[in-house]
């Protein structure tokens, strides 16, 4: 797999954190099949494996959005985009990123107070093995979403000066699935 | 604002967002915050920082993170990258082969067994039809195949993948429409099999009425008995990952999640034993499992936000009512629903179309009349969800491969030779797009072939 370089202080950020990230997919496999040995063969269910995983999968869930940005990898279509020029391009370019950081700045705007309470309060999830995920995954959504925009705006910078090129799908899927 | 004009300028707003090629899933994040802004006026939305309606946004989204079925997704395609980077299927290839390689148009077949095979161990459909594109391909063509019988072949059943249970499409539509998942896999069996089946039989009656399309191997010695069980071992693997996930599920032992991670497991323990496993190919694939996991998944978030938000203003009510309010026939209703899948399909990708289509077309299709679903046979009103989910799911069968951007002939043409171009491929499409409208129409014409096992 072929990965986009990375061109400036945040793209190192957003990798680091995609490094980690990754590796809890690993994670998630060995405590299910922790559990299952546990449940079937010696008849001790644990409590924390269901939601230890939940709590992981939606870190995963999360932060592999930062990744994608990164890698320029959101589903979006190109049938109109390759047509226009290249000046056309960037003011669709800028005018995505805008709204990419209008959508941030909504999700920020309309649940900071309870993401914050909930980190004070260190609310949990009411369960058995009770992890924090209403104190951690709340605000980690806006963390998210806001490095996301970020990401977005760091994108748009860097690709502001680049010469036209029209999206190739053969060429995109060669380079990610043949090693 | 009243309903009917948001839902134009909704509808206008997401054409224009996505021909100016902003992402899927932050349009329909943006378009989310437009319609609050539309209903509720900025007045209220920016009274308080912090709260308000504009909560809805995050809180759709953790709604999401804290689904148990979803950590099923992200497993599955670890799976299959897995899967893609062993040899497993290679050999199974082999095998198969040694079974098969003295009957007529016996490779095609082959091919299309492996990918059911495939289609059973995960539920995407990307590497598939690479790895088909790799190994039957170029065999195929060196013995002398018709081209277009070849590409067809892998392509079509290459994308049973997401029609097959365990699949992808049909976890993703039982989220959105809070559907169970489990009747989904089980209903989705027979209409599965049917379609695999059609494929099969089409090339046999194809390679028996132009034999010249699927010449026999010249020379070789016969393939005796032994030879057909020395082969055998190649089977084995594959159909166990198979049974430890699909066994798990029907057999109630574990959910689907849970599955997904036992079949992980299995194909890693295979890898080991294979001597193929290294540091290499565990990052490898943990890399290309997180970037689709982002993908589906970000377009889940910003879908999911927009159906939240339509839903607050009234809009999926409203579009039901105007539509069961119109008395039109019931059928003509599903029959026109099916040609906007099969239209969206042909420039959009299944996961865009489930999560922003869905939450309207589905609350209509359970308001028609149950008794005029189908031309023949009755479904049961619980299981209505469950039949329109299964329709959705052939439709995309369709998409996969339907010009211009059926995404099966670009993952073929990646690893195609050269010579063959694009239209070559969309032409060896037609006559399996050709069966599978058949079977689409079949389920139409008898919807209780999605109930027999539920």
């Amino acid at each position: 797999m072929v990965e986009h370089e990375p061109t400036s202080w945040l793209d190192y950020v957003s990798l680091g954190i995609s490094r980690v990230a990754m590796l809890l997919v690993a994670v998630i496999v060995a405590i299910i099949f922790f559990e299952v040995v546990m449940r079937y063969v010696f008849e001790k269910p644990t409590l924390w494996v269901n939601e230890m995983s939940l709590w992981l999968g939606g870190m995963i869930y999360l932060l592999a959005g930062l990744y994608v940005m990164q890698q320029r990898g959101h589903i979006r279509i190109f049938i109109f985009y390759d047509m226009v020029p290249r000046w056309t391009q960037r003011l669709f370019d800028l005018l995505s990123t805008l709204f990419i950081c209008i959508f941030a700045g909504a999700v920020v705007y309309g649940g900071f107070t309870e993401a914050w309470s909930k980190l004070l309060r260190w609310e949990t999830f009411g369960t058995a093995w009770d992890p924090p995920i209403p104190a951690t995954m709340k605000p980690l959504i806006l963390v998210t979403v806001v490095l996301v925009a970020a990401q977005a705006v760091a994108n748009l910078l860097h690709d502001w000066g680049r010469e036209k090129e029209v999206h190739d799908l053969t060429k995109d899927i060669l380079e990610e699935h043949v090693d | 604002m009243d309903i009917a004009t948001l839902s134009l300028i909704l509808l206008l707003g997401m054409l224009v967002l996505l021909a100016i090629g902003m992402p899927l899933g932050f349009a329909s994040g943006f378009l989310a915050f437009a319609v609050l802004v539309m209903k509720f006026g900025p007045d209220l939305l920016f009274r308080d920082f912090g709260s308000g309606p504009l909560n809805i946004l995050a809180q759709r989204m953790y709604g999401l993170t804290t689904d148990y079925v979803i950590i099923s997704v992200p497993l599955f395609i670890f799976m299959a990258s897995l899967l893609e980077r062993s040899g497993i299927a290679n050999d199974m290839y082999n095998s198969l082969n040694i079974w098969l390689s003295r009957t007529r148009g016996g490779i095609a077949i082959v091919t299309a067994i492996m990918a059911i095979i495939m289609a059973a161990m995960s539920g995407i459909i990307g590497g598939e039809v690479v790895l088909l594109g790799l190994i039957a391909l170029p065999n195929m063509l060196r013995l002398g195949y018709n081209q277009n019988l070849a590409i067809g072949t892998i392509c079509a059943s290459g994308s049973l993948g997401t029609m097959i249970p365990p699949s992808i499409v049909l976890i993703i539509y039982g989220l959105v429409t809070e559907t169970s998942i489990h009747a989904l896999f089980k209903a989705a069996f027979l209409p599965g099999f049917i379609l695999a089946g059609c494929y099969i039989v089409y090339i046999m009656i194809r390679t028996r009425l132009h034999p010249e399309q699927a010449p026999l191997p010249e020379g070789g010695e016969d393939v005796t008995f032994m030879d057909k069980l020395r082969a055998l071992p190649g089977v084995v693997p594959p159909l166990l990952v198979v049974g430890v996930v699909l066994g798990s599920i029907y057999g109630g032992i574990t959910g689907i999640t849970e599955a997904a991670g036992m079949g992980t497991v299995a194909v890693l323990l295979l890898i080991t034993l294979r001597r193929e496993m290294s540091l290499t190919l565990i990052r490898e694939a943990l890399m290309r499992t997180f970037k689709s996991t982002g993908t589906i998944l970000w377009v889940t978030f910003g879908a999911t936000a927009l159906a939240g938000a339509y839903s607050i203003a009234g809009g999926p009510n409203y579009v039901a009512n105007l539509i069961v309010g119109s008395e039109l026939p019931t059928m003509s209703i599903i029959l026109a629903m099916m040609l906007i899948f099969l239209f969206l399909g042909a420039f959009m990708d299944w996961v865009g179309i489930v999560l922003l289509v869905m939450p309207v077309f589905l609350p209509i299709v359970l308001r028609l009349p149950v008794e005029e679903l189908g031309w023949l046979g009755t479904l049961d009103p619980l299981h209505v969800s469950v039949w329109f989910g299964i329709l959705f799911c052939v439709n995309m069968q369709v998409s996969f491969l339907s010009p211009p951007f059926g995404p099966a002939a670009f993952y073929l043409k990646s690893v195609a030779p050269p010579w063959i171009s694009l239209p070559d491929i969309f032409r060896g499409f037609l006559p399996f797009i050709g069966i599978q409208l058949l079977v689409l129409g079949l389920m139409l014409l008898y919807p209780p072939l999605t109930s027999v096992f539920l």
